[in-house]
């Protein structure tokens, strides 16, 4: 298969496959990579009669915002540190429901279960934030209970040590329904042959769980890890903001960068700052995601994401 | 999971805040600059006959017309007959669009920078009106208004024309309707009278009311979100004026316009926080009050709270809600102008409507709107709704009744489109059984009123927009927990919010506020 | 994998092996069961709360903040939601027409790109689906968007708004993919000795023996449609076109504005939404397509066609 040849002897072969992900094709072009011009945005400087290209290039100056207040070192840690967390745990909650609810037997209580676990997906971060609120205040439901029970009230908004926690059961617990269908499918593609034939030769519910499921779920996992890395600098937003809200002694352990540049720009929004936070958050979510993935396809092919 | 949302959240919620400043390049533009120049260039002959009307039979035509917020439910009976009467005197219909509440600075914002063909829409000096004209947004109307929109050409006073004018050019049209929305309290008037304290007069007896509702009612005096209701109280009885729409810098009095300072680098303001620190100790309001989501006033509803921060007429509308829902309570209203006994009314670009760039007929537009403001068939229609339905006439003619007798609320809600910007005081009608403290209010601002000189000075940011960006966010940080006392140590923590400012760059910033601000002072002539 | 099974096996195959598994089987119960029920509880208090708040007195929320139950019921919130039933229905209506449309047509071409990525002998896979995840990463933001969407494709105030922008996203078809991964090479490849054409193997064979994978992806995307009011936001100017999140969204939208400082410029008239009204705009929003799970949990069988083709 060399030259010109070659090629099109390729796409003959596999027109048909060509023509059936040519929709998906058109689609993301039309959708995403036209309106990407937009990242220009992060170097103009921009004024309503030039438009897009026409307004005055400044190169890097919408980026010094970022850099000038020297907090970015630890929002940025802290919006890698909060995401691994997320992924992570949140992944691995997500996979022990999932082979819980595939091995029980308990059929009712499954479903029951499983949908009762998807109620988390459907609240809005305004309704989680107002909860969060109800449970943690001076006069909150712990704070009572503490009272009740003789101990000193605690005031949760005044320090940080709590939040971190907080913050990532709620993004764990939020997830967790939708994530659990992904590996719940996934244990579902997996043939009862191989159950059969270890049940056959003895081998315990746990033995089973280790030594089939675990590792036939590992490309599902590794496959969803490496998604999310490239969004490793995007912080949710939604979480954060009505969790903490404006409350600045909070900050330290719970700001990251989306939300630091939201309050940057409430003053004066700037298109082109907005624009140049999100592409710095952008590039380095890319260059990591190219970098693990190359690892991943140097190691085992089938694993990476591309 | 659900990349794209994600994707989405935080942009939206970044242009939710304030405007994109954005365009859409070239193409809009010129064509945008073509109708401006066949709308000035071309007044003399084709479209001079057309204002002058009658010899010649108006061409007919379909404009496209954008107000913000929602909505009425009746607005399509309401638009009907609208455009029944606009056809017979006008040959022209107008299809009246809504941004919606949600979201709209991001929709408002697009909707000029797509530019959409849009031929009127809502502008106002909140809703960046100044910003957007400064860019090219809209069209230039100096020419077009003594033609096209002779009688409100002529009502306007000059000063209003001139508060919209950017640049040298006109670029909307203000509505003249003098309101006054200064910031005050409402409070538990029968608690102050059970207790036996005097009436507010200053800070000391607003301090001895907090104080006995904390220890003899032992209710939280300020409950729920906090930091608006003490930053009003902070800067009204300072007398501190903010200059440019941050929180930071601003002129130490009215009396003082030239005296432009850094705030929290101020005395007053140490003391203040100094006094704001004991407030909060001693339980004026909870120490979470930053994260609180629950407005004040919920909790004066509930019995849990007392004071809350509100201007005259959501005042009124509070009392109003109060004594609907039968809630046992007087509830009773501070202004904060009885500190330094002035007011300034609010600027007339705070409600305007506006020609945007896009437009294919800017002067039947401004010829529609000459006649919404102006006769008074066409002005309670759109401002009040149906007669007979929405309202009926009062006891004289500059009353009315809401809702027309017979008609339930429930079923009929009043007509609230948002009709600011076509409003002119003598169409005006006044409704029967409302709040009598508004009156009493406006009768008291009038003697009293002074012109605001703060409000239409115009900052451009864009040279200090880095500092500006930087300098918010140590005030968010840092100033926001100190001026409610939730700090252990004050001294400290001030220390740390200045270095913090001074590190943000504050000084560059109060320099540029300063120039731009005597630059207009010098110009108005103001010493 | 089969050869380690193997082992594992021989290992353990010893006497009384039955009884050990029993006693395991009974721990995994055991931990299952408590384990999920906890989880499930986690999960469900707070729906709890919330629907519970929905029916409370709403100066009672204010002063007590979240009970478990009300103590006076009020269907006042519910009152307020459905004073213009008519709307409420039309955008019940709309949800559900463009959540079908969206899905079937959504997942239609989602599995065909997922097929296609998943084939190994397709030599520009990698390359497509770096193209794809791609998308992930950057955006033009929202205003080129907004502009190609109204003035190059012409879709303000028309409902392909809604349909097209969350028909297909990298996750679901990356997701895909990796479903269709899972599916033995042989089923495809004895198929093409037999001479079926690509299409016909995707919908002969890969189809049926996806359903897990098509369960999924057709909730997500359902759900996706379901929740989005920000492409109505943006683009429906109509109000007989709003589906229904749009809808609640807007009433509770007012609250934000007043919360601002901009709330201090307008007319007192603007009555901000309560407490009670939140909670029971969220109730209505989730309640029908809470119902939907449970529907797509049926899909959720164990791949037993993959042996019965396999055999």
């Amino acid at each position: 298969m060399s030259g010109k040849s070659g090629i099109i002897r390729e796409l003959r072969q596999s027109k048909t496959l060509l023509l059936m992900i040519a929709p998906t094709i058109v689609f993301f072009i039309v959708f995403s990579y036209i309106p990407m011009i937009g990242v220009y945005y992060a170097f103009t400087k921009f004024d309503f009669d030039g438009g897009l290209f026409g307004s005055q290039f400044v190169g890097m100056e919408n980026f010094k915002f970022l850099f000038n207040t020297g907090v970015l070192w630890n929002l940025t840690k802290n919006t890698v540190l909060y995401n691994l967390a997320f992924i992570f745990l949140g992944n691995i909650m997500q996979i022990i429901c999932a082979v819980f609810l595939a091995q029980l037997s308990g059929k009712l209580f499954k479903k029951t279960a499983q949908s009762l676990m998807f109620l988390p997906y459907f609240l809005s971060w305004v309704l989680v934030g107002a909860f969060v609120y109800n449970l943690f205040s001076d006069l909150g439901v712990v704070n009572s209970v503490l009272k009740q029970l003789g101990l000193h009230s605690y005031d949760f908004y005044l320090h940080t040590a709590p939040w971190k926690f907080i913050i990532v059961f709620f993004s764990v617990w939020k997830g967790l329904g939708y994530g659990t269908v992904i590996y719940l499918a996934a244990i579902m593609a997996i043939s009862d042959e191989y159950y059969e034939a270890a049940k056959i030769d003895g081998a315990t519910i746990f033995q089973q769980i280790r030594n089939i499921t675990l590792p036939l779920l590992k490309p599902t996992f590794i496959l969803l890890i490496l998604f999310s890395l490239g969004g490793i600098m995007k912080g949710q937003f939604d979480l954060f903001y009505q969790i903490i809200g404006s409350n600045g002694m909070l900050y330290d352990a719970t700001d990251i960068i989306d939300t630091f540049v939201f309050r940057s720009l409430t003053v004066n929004f700037d298109i082109g700052m907005g624009t140049a936070a999100g592409l710095y958050q952008s590039f380095f979510g890319f260059a990591l995601i190219m970098i693990v993935n190359f690892i991943i396809r140097k190691t085992n092919k089938d694993y990476s994401l591309f | 999971m659900g990349k794209i949302k994600k994707r989405w959240t935080l942009l939206v919620s970044l242009s939710m805040l304030a405007s994109l400043l954005s365009g859409c390049g070239g193409s809009n533009n010129n064509a945008a600059e073509k109708n401006n120049s066949d709308a000035s260039g071309g007044n003399a002959s084709p479209s001079a006959s057309e204002a002058t009307a009658s010899k010649e039979p108006l061409k007919k035509v379909k404009l496209t017309w954008y107000l913000v917020g929602d909505t009425h439910k009746d607005m399509d009976k309401v638009m009907a007959e609208w455009n029944k009467m606009l056809e017979k005197d006008l040959n022209t219909t107008v299809d009246l669009k809504f941004t919606t509440w949600n979201d709209w600075q991001t929709k408002y914002n697009l909707l000029l920078t797509s530019g959409e063909k849009i031929d009127m829409i809502f502008a106002s000096s909140w809703a960046d009106f100044y910003k957007l004209s400064k860019q090219g947004a809209f069209l230039d109307l100096t020419k077009l208004l003594p033609e096209y929109a002779p009688v409100t050409w002529g009502n306007v006073p000059k000063d209003d024309w001139g508060s919209v004018t950017v640049g040298g050019g006109i670029y909307a049209v203000p509505n003249t309707n003098p309101e006054y929305t200064p910031s005050g309290y409402v409070y538990r008037e029968d608690w102050r009278k059970e207790l036996g304290l005097p009436e507010f007069t200053d800070l000391n007896s607003i301090e001895a009311y907090m104080d006995a509702v904390k220890t003899k009612k032992h209710v939280t005096p300020i409950n729920g979100l906090v930091y608006d209701n003490v930053n009003v109280l902070f800067k009204s009885w300072n007398d501190f004026q903010m200059i440019g729409g941050n929180e930071l810098i601003a002129a130490t009095s009215y009396d003082t316009p030239r005296d432009i300072q850094i705030v929290p680098f101020t005395d007053k303001y140490e003391a203040w926080v100094k006094k704001m620190k004991e407030w909060a100790d001693k339980g004026y309001w909870n120490k979470n009050s930053l994260s609180s989501k629950q407005e004040a006033g919920d909790f004066i509803k509930t019995g849990q709270g007392a004071i809350y921060w509100r201007n005259p007429s959501s005042a009124g509308g509070f009392i109003n809600e109060v004594k609907a829902k039968k809630l046992n309570m007087e509830i009773g209203y501070f202004p904060f102008t009885r500190f330094h006994n002035y007011v300034m009314p609010t600027l007339p670009s705070s409600n305007a409507m506006a020609v945007p760039k896009s437009s294919e007929n800017p002067e039947r537009s401004l010829m529609v709107l000459d006649k919404l403001r102006n006769d008074p068939v066409y002005f309670d229609l759109m401002t009040y709704g149906i007669e007979g339905k929405h309202w009926a006439k009062g006891k004289d003619a500059k009353t009315i009744v809401i809702p027309a007798p017979g008609v339930d609320l429930n079923e009929t809600p009043r007509f609230d489109i948002a009709s600011w910007g076509w409003r002119y005081e003598p169409n005006m009608l006044k409704e029967e059984g409302g709040w009598d403290g508004l009156d009493k209010l406006k009768e008291e601002f009038k003697p009293i009123s002074k012109p605001d000189i703060f409000g239409p000075i115009y900052m451009d940011y864009d040279p200090v927009k880095t500092e500006l960006a930087a300098v918010n966010q140590v005030f968010e940080q840092y100033g926001k927990p100190l001026m409610l006392g939730l700090i252990p140590d004050v001294d400290a923590s001030l220390k740390t919010y200045r270095d913090k400012l001074k590190k943000a760059g504050i000084e560059k910033l109060l320099t540029y506020v300063k120039e731009q601000s005597n630059q207009y002072f010098d110009e108005k002539g103001i010493k | 994998m089969s050869t380690q099974v193997k082992q594992l096996a021989k290992a353990d195959a010893f006497k009384g092996n039955r009884i050990k598994q029993d006693k395991e089987t009974i721990a995994f119960n055991i931990i299952g069961y408590t384990l999920l029920t906890l989880v499930s509880l986690i999960c469900l208090i707070p729906f709890w709360l919330i629907v519970a708040g929905s029916f409370t007195d709403e100066l009672e929320i204010i002063s007590k903040g979240f009970q478990l139950f009300p103590d006076t019921v009020s269907f006042e919130a519910y009152k307020s939601v459905f004073s213009t039933p008519e709307q409420i229905y039309r955008a019940y209506s709309v949800t559900i027409g463009v959540t079908i449309a969206g899905s079937l047509l959504g997942i239609f071409l989602t599995s065909m790109a997922g097929y296609v990525l998943s084939r190994k002998d397709f030599a520009m896979r990698n390359g497509i689906s770096f193209f794809i995840y791609f998308t992930t990463l950057f955006s033009g933001g929202l205003i080129p968007w907004y502009i190609l969407m109204t003035k190059n494709l012409g879709l303000k105030d028309s409902y392909w708004a809604l349909i097209l922008p969350p028909l297909l996203s990298a996750w679901n078809i990356i997701l895909m993919r990796s479903f269709m991964k899972s599916i033995p090479e042989s089923i495809v490849e004895s198929a093409k000795i037999d001479g079926a054409g690509d299409f016909k193997i995707y919908q002969r064979l890969i189809l049926p023996l996806s359903t897990p994978g098509l369960a999924t992806i057709g909730l997500f995307l359902a759900l996706g449609y379901w929740n989005d009011w920000f492409n109505a936001n943006m683009f429906i100017t109509t109000d007989s076109k709003y589906p229904l999140q749009f809808l609640l969204y807007k009433i509770l939208s007012s609250a934000a504005v007043l919360q601002t400082n901009n709330g201090a410029y307008l007319a007192a008239n603007v009555v901000p939404p309560t407490e009670t009204l939140k909670m029971a705009v969220a109730v209505v929003a989730t309640g029908p397509i809470i119902l939907l799970y449970p529907f797509v949990q049926r899909y959720f069988v164990k791949g037993l066609t993959v042996g019965a083709v396999k055999g």
